[in-house]
């Protein structure tokens, strides 16, 4: 996207940032060498004490207590908790949403029943769920699994009909004067138009997603990365609420920049024909 | 298979949009039924799962009382004071980091990986910073609006074509000048689609922070009737949660998001 230049004028000062685009060109430098002057003023922030340290701890704390809390079991066990509600939730969502997000994107009565209630349930929103399920299924993972999957299931329906309704007409047309049958009209069609847009709604629904599972690992509050940073709150331990977020952000900075973005590319790069999402910088 | 086209011709269009009011409304009804003859038939307790009659028994109690209103407003202000500082702060933050490419570039990581923070994960910290009360959720919805306004600001002021800049300049615009005229509306439909989602966030946030850190607003209200069985009052709540984000996204945000794309963006439609 971005046109090289070679004839504007670049001051002396924009030498670093020259070096740092030269540098750049290795990914991982990119995308982790940000991080290192932040890590700096962090440091700084603490060793000139701007904060009181009661509500504020360092890197060098941080780290070593991520360090203890590996040690002794807890992190990977509560890690191992958060990430298979996760994953199960996600699971779920995908067996019930896809197959009635194509029901409603192909049937038209199943579209005019469904799509108004569709909106209005993804408007009440996931936390808002969670007194009635407390006392339906109590502190249990079914709990937690069904609020994730009313998450994730509303981005991934909503894509799911506007992948449908974004294949250009032209293509159906095409196919069916070619004598496709309805089925291979779907199969051939409409199904790989859609997909780019429905990978989307995943990504979309997973990052609600996740935030509903640590609200409600505060709010159910069992166990998982959620709950331990809420129960360092509670003993106002702020070093583990910071390794908590700090993990919290990793794991999704990680899901989604190697797994979801790139499946996300992959499959617009192969199928996309209806539009290309403007790329990050 | 696609949504019927509404008539073209003059005289029908009154009667296109009637139809059309009725068919949105026509599976609220269908759910009501079932709501109703579900309840009846099951003969569930009504601490377990509320009948038609006591929802609006709570809500004309809680309405004669001042409650709902009360609560209602709280979260509402909650909303617009949180997303007001935002806005405030997060669109020059983001055009001041968006205006070079390198910073742009450089900042990029670091905001995905705020933006993925943002919001909910903040609970636990801002409780800690700002004590149990109104000013940790108006932060978790200020966090929630901000990192997403900055991220999606810092985009669409990249993704200006060089062009546009060098147009200006050599019709002899000055800095401010360019920043008025080719950032802010060249970013605007990326500022727009960043205030939505970040108010998406912000909203789940908001009822997370209320049923933690304070004891007014929606989010408290549903909380409270957990405590107590009350199904009735949750089922009312979730009703008035679902409302107000249609409202606020059917009639502010997503006509916005649409004028804006349509005004200023060439890259795509919003439905």
């Amino acid at each position: 996207m971005a046109v090289r230049e070679a004839h504007i004028r670049r001051p002396i000062w924009a030498l670093p940032l020259l070096l740092g685009r030269a540098v750049s060109k290795y990914s991982l430098v990119r995308n982790l060498g940000p991080f290192l002057p932040i890590l700096f003023l962090w440091w700084l922030a603490v060793r000139l004490e701007v904060f009181p340290t009661a509500f504020f701890s360092g890197p060098a704390e941080v780290i070593a207590s991520f360090g203890n809390l590996i040690y002794k079991g807890i992190l990977p066990g509560y890690l191992e908790d958060s990430l298979y509600r996760l994953i199960s939730g996600v699971f779920y969502s995908l067996v019930v949403g896809i197959p009635l997000g194509f029901l409603i994107g192909l049937n038209r009565t199943a579209r005019r029943l469904a799509w108004p209630l569709l909106l209005f349930f993804q408007a009440i929103g996931d936390i808002a769920w969670l007194p009635i399920l407390i006392i339906w299924f109590g502190f249990s993972l079914t709990t937690v699994t069904l609020v994730i999957v009313y998450t994730v299931i509303f981005p991934l329906m909503v894509n799911i009909v506007a992948g449908i309704d974004g294949v250009p007409e032209d293509l159906i047309r095409a196919a069916r004067s070619l004598g496709a049958s309805r089925w291979q009209v779907i199969w051939e069609v409409i199904v790989p138009g859609a997909l780019p847009v429905i990978v989307t709604g995943i990504r979309t629904g997973l990052g609600y997603g996740w935030r509903a599972l640590i609200a409600a690992e505060i709010i159910v509050g069992t166990s998982g990365v959620g709950f331990m940073m809420f129960d360092a709150r509670r003993s106002a331990q702020v070093t583990e609420v910071f390794v908590g977020m700090i993990v919290l952000g990793v794991l999704w900075y990680a899901t989604d920049a190697l797994i979801l973005a790139p499946l996300e590319r992959s499959t617009i790069e192969r199928w996309g024909m209806v539009h290309r999402p403007q790329e990050a910088v | 298979m696609r949504a019927v086209k509404s008539g073209s011709y003059p005289g029908h269009k009154l009667i296109d949009q009637t139809a059309q009011t009725l068919w949105f409304l026509a599976p609220f009804g269908i759910l009501l039924l079932v709501w109703a003859a579900a309840v009846a038939i099951s003969g569930v307790p009504e601490r377990i799962f509320p009948s038609i009659g006591g929802v609006l028994q709570a809500a004309a109690t809680m309405i004669a009382d001042g409650s709902l209103v009360e609560h209602t407003w709280a979260s509402i202000q909650r909303v617009v004071i949180g997303s007001l500082i935002a806005m405030a702060l997060g669109v020059p933050f983001g055009i001041a980091m968006g205006i070079n490419r390198y910073v742009a570039g450089f900042f990029t990581p670091i905001l995905r990986f705020s933006v993925s923070l943002a919001g909910i994960a903040w609970i636990p910290l801002a409780t800690l910073w700002f004590g149990y009360g109104s000013a940790t959720v108006i932060f978790i919805i200020f966090n929630a609006v901000f990192f997403s306004l900055v991220y999606s600001t810092v985009l669409g002021v990249s993704s200006i074509p060089r062009e546009f800049y060098r147009a200006a300049g050599s019709l002899g615009a000055r800095r401010l000048q360019t920043i008025l005229e080719v950032v802010i509306p060249g970013a605007m439909p990326q500022i727009v689609t960043g205030l939505r989602v970040g108010l998406g966030y912000a909203w789940r946030g908001l009822f997370a922070a209320e049923m933690i850190a304070t004891n007014l607003g929606l989010g408290y209200l549903l909380f409270l009737s957990r405590e107590f069985y009350e199904t009735n009052k949750i089922i009312l709540s979730m009703i008035i949660i679902g409302i107000l984000w249609l409202l606020m996204d059917r009639l502010l945000l997503a006509p916005l998001e649409a004028r804006t794309i349509q005004r200023w963006g060439m890259i795509r439609e919003v439905k």
